[in-house]
């Protein structure tokens, strides 16, 4: 399957001089096609800066990221972020935001007309269409923002704990409407969190991250029997031996930070 | 129909007073100003009572003499406005948007930006003479500080993630400035005008008082000179007028474009 992200010998530096900080040191890592993958490390070990990286927004200082063997070289519409404050544009629409991938790729008018309803009835939001951001609240927005960027058709899907600001209701029904996107539509799933529930719910695998300068701790397979309901799965016996795996391997950073 | 009739009318009336209530202080001061007047208690020369600047008023706009120096000052102040916000929106957004542009603008905007620009007059009428252009000219220049210093602010500001988001989705490093960076930052630019609109009525009018050549500045200088104090309070009055209108003017313009903040 397309969407494969291949990294190897990252390394992000920020700064110079006195104000030099390593981001990320030396990590390798890949993503397959079609998987759902979560990220977790303590914040500030450079989860946001690898994601950026991905994107395109940042270049790397050494090392290489390619989608499907190609090296990357900037933005580009084969990768798509969801970001977590949403970063809609307020000028436009609910309707206007969705389309504007659409626009900047040429797309006519009513096939955008069809393509934008069809996302924008995937994430629950018609009736919405004229709204401005201003008028949304911090879930639509984010509905809104995953809309946008489902739209154009990335093959890869980077989210940077978009569910982080929401209530815990809200967050799972997105979390669970998530997942319906992402198996329906086949696409590779980066995902930022720094809930574990949230990483080993929603995740094929967990890439833990040491802290600061961040690179690969351990990965963690998490291999669900994902058929019955939310409730089934998440007081399983597997779900929490998962969970506990996860969060015994982050906890070791964040206490060798705090004896530190 | 009767009753709904009456029901708007009262409801018109209530308005009235409410209006009334909130300006009350104003209305008291004219209504002293025109006692104080009317009784002599200040000389004429210095304040007259204001039914006679009023009359005087009326008497200026209907023989034209009010409107076309009204004409003149507002064709200065609005062609030099002009060009202010053409050059200043197009070197505060590059600045803020190029190293190589803002390298050399900032230290300009530095300087530029605090000089009491009234000061300059006499160089411009050494310079450009005392005609519309040299007017013109100098609230060109006047005005461009405060466009380009908020174009510049609030281009910058311009929050990172907008930009992410129009680039992930196929937007071209061109096509950004319309995109988004302008959109965006369209509200500081706005701001920008709004500060700079009454600089470029100060800068008319004294450039007027000072060089003459027609113009409300022209008008109520010649009244002092004349001592004819009627048209020096008149003239004052449609500078105040030109003022307001134009400020709510923008407003209607700003609540218009930005209808989404
Ligand atoms: N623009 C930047 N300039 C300098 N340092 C930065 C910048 N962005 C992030 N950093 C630093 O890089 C490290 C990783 O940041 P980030 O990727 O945001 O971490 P996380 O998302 O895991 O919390 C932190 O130490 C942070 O201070
Ligand atoms: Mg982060």
């Amino acid at each position: 399957m397309d969407g494969r992200v291949t990294i190897s010998g990252l390394e992000k530096v920020y700064g110079q001089g006195a104000e030099r900080t390593k981001a990320i040191e030396d990590l390798n890592f890949e993503v397959d096609g079609g998987e759902f993958v979560s990220v977790v490390g303590p914040s500030g070990c450079g989860k946001s800066t690898l994601l950026y990286l991905i994107a395109g927004f940042l270049d790397a200082t050494e090392g290489t990221i390619s989608v499907d063997g190609d090296p990357i070289n900037g933005p580009g519409t084969d990768r798509g972020v969801v970001f977590q404050d949403y970063a809609l544009f307020p000028w436009r629409t609910v309707y206007e935001n969705v389309t504007y991938g659409l626009e900047e790729d040429g797309v006519p008018k009513d096939e955008r007309q069809n393509i934008a309803q069809k996302y924008i009835d995937m994430v629950d939001l018609d009736g919405f269409e004229d709204k401005y951001p201003k008028e949304l609240s911090g879930g639509m927005k984010q509905r809104v923002g995953i809309a946008r960027t489902l739209a154009y058709e990335p093959k890869i899907l980077l989210m940077d704990e978009p569910f982080g600001a929401l209530d815990q209701p809200l967050r799972e029904s997105l979390q669970d409407q998530l997942l319906d996107i992402w198996s329906d539509l086949g696409k590779t799933a980066l995902f930022i969190t720094h809930d574990v529930e949230e990483a080993v719910y929603l995740s094929e695998r967990v890439l833990i991250m040491t802290r600061h300068p961040g690179t690969k701790k351990t990965v963690a397979e998490i291999d669900l029997d994902r058929s019955g309901s939310r409730e089934e799965i998440v007081t399983s016996d597997d779900f929490a031996h998962f969970k506990n795996d996860v969060w015994k391997s982050l906890h070791e950073e964040t206490q060798t930070e705090v004896t530190l | 129909m009767d009753v709904t009739a009456d029901a708007s009318r009262g409801l018109d009336l209530s308005r009235l007073v409410e209006f009334g209530k909130s300006v009350y202080s104003l209305v008291i001061l004219l209504v002293l100003w025109e006692v104080v007047g009317q009784l002599g208690l200040i000389h004429y020369y210095f304040l007259p009572p204001l039914s006679d600047i009023l009359i005087r008023f009326a008497e200026l706009t209907l023989s034209g003499e009010m409107l076309f120096n009204a004409y003149l000052t507002l064709q200065r102040a609005l062609i030099g406005l002009a060009i202010a916000s053409v050059l200043g929106v197009i070197v505060g957004v590059l600045s803020a948007r190029n190293d190589i542009v803002d390298w050399f603008f900032d230290p300009i905007i530095k300087i530029g930006y605090p000089v009491p620009i009234i000061s300059l007059i006499p160089v411009f009428m050494l310079w450009f003479g005392i005609g519309d252009i040299s007017k013109i000219i100098m609230v060109a220049v006047g005005t461009f500080w405060p466009v380009a210093v908020n174009a510049r602010e609030s281009t910058r500001q311009v929050e990172t993630n907008l930009i992410w988001s129009a680039q992930m989705m196929g937007t071209s490093d061109r096509r950004l400035l319309w995109r988004v960076v302008m959109p965006a930052a369209l509200p500081g630019i706005l701001t920008g005008f709004q500060i700079a609109m009454p600089l470029s009525l100060i800068i008319t009018f004294v450039f007027e008082m000072v060089a003459g050549g027609g113009g409300l500045g022209a008008l109520e200088i010649q009244g002092v000179r004349s001592f004819e104090s009627a048209q020096v309070y008149a003239a004052i009055i449609a500078i105040m007028l030109i003022g307001i209108g134009l400020d709510r003017i923008l407003r209607f313009v700003r609540g218009r474009l930005l209808h989404w903040t």
